[in-house]
């Protein structure tokens, strides 16, 4: 799970990091009171789940109240790269002498943790690695140790933090590193992480996290009670939200072909063989969901699938793809006659089962003699016919 | 040599006493697994009844109090573990403390810093953990009798035979072993679909180039992280014989988790056309659909020594 900046910067200012004074504003009403308690300029900045705001006129600064309102109404309106506006964060403006880059994430193929952190701040990481790959240093954090006050200032230093700032900057590394290790995270982010004050007083100038970024470890949450008001808003799919309630794991793809499966790598392989028979008709036609029920499925997780996937209006037709590992494919036939009676269905639904009980399955399919029932012997060709099929709605309709 | 576990070696259950714990051990045993045992401390001298198919007799199982009075009473070589998430790294750290060399991981949903933690002690010490997320690990027996099963990976669909199967997902997993069921299988590894696993695809690769009995290898990679790319590296460097890869989620959007913790494609990385690419740079043919790459592996089979 990604945290907006507004709730990233309060994990940062639980461990000591300073952030700028920010308030949260979800309308024009709301921003024109936080400007007026922050102060002027302020800057007003886009809360979104993604990067390259400031590209997208996302991130404004307002010298008065006026001005403060206007940048409000033009970025709360806003989509970025497909993400909506939720809010914005109206913050402090501060006099930026240095911006660095300083993040602690998984490191998926050490199996351990890194921390990396550059003098040339204030773009994308990947930007800077592209564009400067020597100033980028990286260190590992082994999963059985800890980062201590050393290899922080040993950090530090590498990074090119100067005199007083390199025992400010190991500061800050530490108290990410317990930010990152107490709240399960897989990211902790701070770009810029500013060097701030009056440019001729030594004793004016601080570090100060202008911009975080923080994702936490979903499987986590068990432990993690507070995380509750995070969830909520984030999932504004209503299809998305539905399959969540019930346990499920689904992604809505807005295509036109329902997917439905056991297993991840079986369901997302199901989402390529519809949009490859797709191109191979020439029809376009596209997965409109994916949809996991996982291991030994109930004949009830399938029926709460099914009408989930159906009660998408651009679902044309349905594809089922289960593979009866411990899954019991006659358990999961009944789940789709049940759904089939009560839901009324009108659409085509192509089956294809195979492993455990599929015989016995694709007998209770037969036998409940459905004409939007289809079954095909292999994954391509129920992939094919399901699409076949949402094509040639597609065409009828219109 | 030993693949992964030596044939017939005993092994307990770590979460026996559940229901997907009991189901899953007696499928283990009717599979032929040397199943010795469970451990519960809070149901520690009971047993567990469970019955087997063959004979349709019952058989009693015993309930340790810890993985270590396990070992000791019955020589445990290997552990399978279907505890909840929440109790997962506390049952990970006993098995390895009690020095069981294998570990398999069934569970879904452990924090990616405790499996961090567990994988990097079980590495010091030279302990093989597989998962978690993952199906585990089949090892069909070539002598005819007792398949080494140890997790949830459906029986009856292999034998014995010259492929080696490593896999990210447990029903692709199952998809391939049916595809290429009449060729048979030296071990199928489901590593698991969580970011950080205790034995990665390119470890697998590695144990099945050090086995004489596998003769080609099939690679089922998907969306998320860069484990195939590193496989790939290796394989090209040091594998003698042909791997053939199938790559799921070439439709997967960016920043979506697609099922598997693991499967995500973030910040433009991560992608399976990216894995396509560099599997292909590596001189892997990648199967567009599964039927596909079983295909490829047939051929690769035909033209050994010369993939």
């Amino acid at each position: 799970m990604d945290l907006y900046e507004h709730q990233a910067r309060l994990l940062l200012d639980e461990q000591g990091i300073a952030t700028p004074d920010a308030i949260f504003a979800q309308n024009s009403h709301e921003v024109a009171e936080a400007a007026e308690r922050i102060g002027y300029p302020c800057v007003i900045k886009a809360q979104v789940r993604t990067g390259h705001r400031g590209q997208a006129g996302g991130v404004k600064v307002a010298h008065n109240q006026d001005e403060a309102i206007l940048c409000s109404e033009q970025i709360l309106p806003m989509t970025i790269a497909g993400h909506k506006v939720n809010g914005v964060l109206v913050a402090q403006a501060k006099n930026i002498i240095h911006e660095y880059y300083v993040s602690i994430s998984l490191d998926r193929t050490s199996r351990d943790f890194d921390v990396l952190a550059t003098a040339n701040g204030g773009t994308e990481v990947e930007e800077i690695a592209r564009d400067h790959p020597e100033s980028v240093k990286r260190l590992h954090i082994s999963a059985l140790e800890d980062f201590d006050e050393a290899s922080a200032r040993k950090m530090a230093e590498s990074i090119g933090f100067y005199h007083a700032d390199v025992d400010q900057a190991a500061q800050v590394l530490l108290r990410m590193w317990q930010c990152f290790k107490r709240n399960d995270a897989t990211l902790v982010e701070i770009n810029p992480l500013a060097k701030i004050g009056d440019p001729d007083d030594e004793s004016s100038k601080s570090l100060c996290a202008l911009d975080a970024k923080i994702s936490l470890d979903d499987n986590a949450s068990f432990r993690h009670e507070e995380w509750k008001a995070y969830s909520q808003n984030s999932h504004p799919d209503p299809f998305e939200a539905r399959a969540r309630e019930h346990g499920l794991h689904y992604v809505h793809l807005k295509g036109q072909v329902g997917v439905i499966g056991n297993g991840a790598g079986l369901v997302m392989s199901s989402l390529d063989a519809v949009s490859g028979a797709g191109e191979q008709l020439g029809s376009g036609v596209k997965p409109a969901n994916f949809l996991d029920i996982g291991g030994g499925a109930s004949a009830e997780v399938m029926r709460t699938s099914l009408s989930i996937v159906l009660s998408d209006p651009q679902v044309e037709s349905v594809f089922i793809n289960v593979y009866g590992g411990i899954t019991a494919c006659d358990q999961v036939a009944q789940g789709i006659v049940g759904a089939l009676g009560e839901l009324n269905v009108s659409k085509p639904i192509v089956v294809r089962f195979d492993g455990n009980a599929a015989k016995e399955g694709l007998e209770i399919l037969k036998s409940a003699d459905n004409a939007n029932l289809h079954v095909r012997d292999t994954m391509e060709q129920a992939a094919r016919a399901a699409a076949q099929y949402a094509s040639s709605t597609k065409e009828t309709t219109k | 040599m030993t693949l992964f576990i030596e044939h017939g070696a005993p092994v307990i259950v770590q979460g026996m006493t559940g229901h997907q714990g009991m189901t899953h051990t007696s499928r283990m045993l009717n599979a032929g697994t040397h199943v010795v045992g469970g451990v519960n401390p809070r149901k520690a001298g009971t047993s567990v009844s469970l019955h087997l198919d063959a004979s349709d007799t019952e058989t009693s199982l015993p309930v340790y109090a810890t993985c270590g009075e396990a070992r000791e009473k019955t020589g445990a070589q290997a552990s399978v573990i279907f505890v909840p998430p929440r109790f997962a790294k506390d049952a990970m750290l006993e098995a390895i403390d009690a020095g069981i060399k294998l570990i398999v991981v069934i569970t879904e949903g452990i924090p990616v810093a405790d499996t961090a933690y567990c994988v990097e002690l079980a590495l010091q010490r030279g302990i093989r953990i597989i998962g978690p997320n993952c199906p585990g690990l089949l090892v069909p027996s070539a002598v005819g009798e007792g398949n080494d099963n140890l997790g949830i990976i459906p029986n009856g669909i292999v034998g014995s035979g010259p492929v080696g199967l490593v896999s990210k997902s447990g029903t692709l997993t199952y998809q391939l072993m049916g595809e290429l069921a009449d060729l048979g299988f030296t071990a199928c590894i489901g590593v698991g679909g969580d970011p950080i696993v205790g034995t990665t695809l390119l470890e697998a690769l590695q144990q099945f180039e050090q086995d004489d009995n596998t003769k080609a290898v099939m690679m089922i990679g998907e969306i998320g992280g860069s484990a195939e790319q590193e496989a790939a590296r290796w394989a090209k460097e040091h594998m003698s014989k042909p791997v053939v890869a199938y790559i799921a989620g070439f439709t997967a959007p960016e920043g979506k988790q697609m099922g598997h913790a693991g499967a995500i494609i973030s910040g433009g990385k991560g992608t399976a056309q990216d894995k396509k690419e560099a599997l292909e740079a590596a001189g892997i043919a990648v199967g567009k659909t599964p039927a596909q790459a079983a295909t490829l592996l047939r051929q690769a089979l035909d033209g050994d020594g010369e993939a």
